[in-house]
């Protein structure tokens, strides 16, 4: 079953839609919440690093004024402590001195460090605590100052922050993520509808969908589909009359046989008795082509193709049927005229069907030619195919029924002759499958002509 | 008794000819629905066997033009196709009876002998005049109840009188109902076959009408 492990690995569209919106939002959700974590954070660095250097020309401009009352100044300076639980109010640490690096003051928890440092932000990681430092200069010299965060306490602020900014987009995630599922599902809900309408219906309804509302997308599937309908329904319909004709065709003949066993039963003669034993034996023979008649269709019928195509040399075969369908009629030796190319003629084909096409070909000529007809069979190549033709002197075929011929069971209305109407039926297959073509027509100049047409060389 | 069979298949026609025959009908038989028209319009027939599926002119057709022309012939049709539209159908133009292949041959010989007993308004299976009783399904006359032993021929020229009771029947006619085409009758065959009738069931059973021909003579208890 090959279609079904193809069905099995092709996953479905509304979970393959999911999984693929799905790790698209998450990706790009991800992106953006990394990116703005990142951002987030630089920017409260930022800030910060301007909550020192303000704080530092602060004190740069205090201890100009004041340096005899530096010593308090400082003491109450470096009580100034931010609030411990207000990752925003980070405590100040500095450390003032001169030029010379002597300290005037500094606050109580600064690092140990010297004011010499050139001018600017540094990062100074000193036994288990990190840094960053201001380092900045009076504009006359004189005086140094150098400001300092705990860079912990700094990380902590950056990264409240930037979870505050990340946090309404994990808040919208969940919904996101709900939304896209309900989305799909509702979108492809016609999708299902149309499967339910499709598996609910009875094997024997071929009817067109028309009463399923589907979207623009799907409506040249729901089309193809009412195309197939139609085709299939076309198919059951044939092979329903096909069944039909046979029951039919096979009825009358079994019919015959049964009403002629009952006058040999009731016949107290001799002679009528055998006549109608006579009878039974030649219906018999009847049913029996006629069931290998169909047969043969129906072996024929399933193949899209030549199961065996050989080169096949059609002037042998040819005379070897022709001689063969000659016994089988009541005319003269030479009834049927052969005109075949002298230089051989090879067709690729299966000799056998080739064989059935032929003779049931001559068969028709003969018998509609009648005892006194003339029937000539002419091949010739047609650029680098062959065509077979066999034509008769018979009546011809009514131009009404012209279309009919090829089609099985079907017989001429004014017909007569013993015959099934599947002869013809047989050779359009067989032709079919030669990827040839069978032409029918009656010739201007009276008779009739039946052509193989384009036989593959 | 004289029947038309209408039936394309060689076979079949053959032998439902045959089973007719052994029954003691004349029985003339035709291959097309045409040629079926031409029989019925030139001769007496008393029932018609009508195949439906025919060349020349269908059954259906020639059922429905027997019957606008006023025919009031018994017609059994013979399908192929046991569908019911085809039963309803063929009932509808017209026909009398239908039966579906493949049949018993003694079937249709039955519903045969029924339709002809309704066409000529007998209630009875069983003919009886005077004395004489018929049995056409066993085919079997008695006169007095002792059995009396008839060929094919005699038997069929009495059952022609018995049904036609009231009619003078010309000589013609009776070799006509007697005999299927190409069925030589002799030049004084039904004289034949009267006297044995005579003398088998009584002079009076058949009165000859001078230069009309003959008629069934008055019943005798």
């Amino acid at each position: 079953m090959i279609r079904a492990s193809h069905a099995e690995r092709s996953p479905s569209v509304r979970r393959r839609l999911m999984v693929t919106v799905y790790i698209s939002v998450l990706f790009l959700w991800l992106l953006t919440g990394w990116l703005s974590y990142t951002r987030a954070q630089q920017e409260a660095e930022e800030l910060m690093d301007g909550h020192l250097a303000q704080v530092a020309h602060l004190l740069l401009a205090v201890v100009q004024d004041n340096e005899q009352n530096i010593a308090p100044l400082a003491e109450r300076l470096a009580s100034v402590r931010g609030s411990p639980d207000n990752v925003y109010e980070p405590a100040l640490d500095f450390q003032i001195g001169v030029a010379d690096g002597t300290l005037l003051a500094r606050s109580r928890d600064a690092p140990r460090l010297p004011i010499l440092g050139a001018a600017g932000y540094s990062d100074i990681l000193r036994g288990e605590e990190a840094w960053r430092l201001l380092n900045l200069s009076s504009d006359d010299g004189r005086y140094r100052v150098q400001v300092s965060q705990a860079i912990g306490l700094r990380d902590r602020a950056a990264l409240e922050v930037a979870g505050q900014t990340v946090l309404p987009l994990a808040l919208v995630l969940p919904a996101l993520l709900l939304f896209i599922y309900v989305s799909i599902r509702r979108g492809l809900r016609p999708l299902d509808t149309l499967a339910q309408a499709v598996s609910a219906r009875s094997p024997d309804n071929l009817e067109p969908l028309v009463d399923v509302a589907v979207p623009a997308e799907v409506r040249p599937l729901v089309a193809e589909l009412n195309t197939l309908f139609g085709r299939v329904a076309q198919v059951l319909e044939s092979e329903r009359r096909f069944t039909a004709d046979a029951a039919h065709e096979l009825r009358t003949p079994l019919a015959a046989l049964k009403v002629q066993a009952q006058v040999a039963m009731l016949s107290s003669q001799a002679p009528m008795r055998q006549k109608a034993l006579q009878q039974i034996l030649g219906g018999v023979d009847r049913a029996d082509r006629l069931v290998e008649q169909l047969l043969r269709l129906a072996r024929l019928d399933p193949q899209r193709r030549l199961e065996h195509a050989d080169p096949v040399e059609l002037a042998p075969m040819i005379r070897e049927v022709v001689a063969l369908a000659a016994t089988g009629h009541a005319t003269a030796d030479d009834a049927v005229q052969l005109d075949l190319p002298a230089e051989g003629c090879t067709v690729r084909g299966d000799a056998e069907l080739l064989g059935i096409a032929v003779r049931n070909l001559v068969d028709n000529a003969l018998r509609y030619a009648g005892k006194q007809g003339l029937v000539r069979l002419v091949v010739e190549p047609n650029e680098d195919r062959f065509d077979l033709w066999v034509y008769d002197s018979g009546p011809g075929v009514p131009d009404a029924e012209l279309a009919g011929l090829g089609q099985r069971f079907f017989r001429g209305r004014d017909q007569l002759e013993e015959g099934s109407g599947l002869g013809l039926a047989i050779v359009q297959r067989i032709v079919e499958l030669h990827g040839a073509r069978l032409l029918l027509a009656n010739r201007p100049e009276g008779g009739f002509q039946a052509g193989i047409v384009g036989l593959p060389s | 008794m004289k029947i038309l069979l209408v039936e394309d298949d060689e076979l079949l026609g053959d032998g439902i000819r045959a089973g007719l025959m052994l029954a003691s009908f004349a029985v003339d038989w035709v291959r097309r629905g045409d040629l079926a028209l031409a029989a019925l319009a030139d001769h007496d027939y008393h029932a018609c066997v009508l195949d439906l599926g025919l060349p020349g002119k269908d059954g259906i057709t020639v059922l429905q033009q027997l019957r606008r022309s006023g025919n009031p012939l018994p017609v059994l049709v013979l399908t192929a196709r046991g569908q019911r539209e085809d039963k309803v159908r063929g009932l509808d133009s017209g026909a009398d009876d239908y039966m579906t292949k493949p049949f018993e041959l003694e079937e249709l010989m039955a519903r045969l002998r029924a339709l002809l007993r309704r066409s000529s308004g007998m209630a009875s299976p069983v003919i009886r005049h005077g004395d004489i009783e018929l049995d056409p399904a066993s085919r079997r006359v008695r006169r007095a109840g002792e059995e009396v032993s008839l060929s094919g021929r005699e038997y069929a020229v009495l059952l022609d009188f018995l049904t036609h009771p009231q009619h003078i029947r010309s000589r013609s006619q009776l070799e006509d109902s007697l005999y299927a085409w190409g069925e030589g009758a002799g030049s004084n065959t039904v004289e034949v076959y009267i006297h044995h009738l005579r003398k088998k069931l009584g002079p009076g059973i058949i009165v000859t009408q001078r230069g009309r021909g003959y008629r069934l003579g008055e019943p005798r208890t």
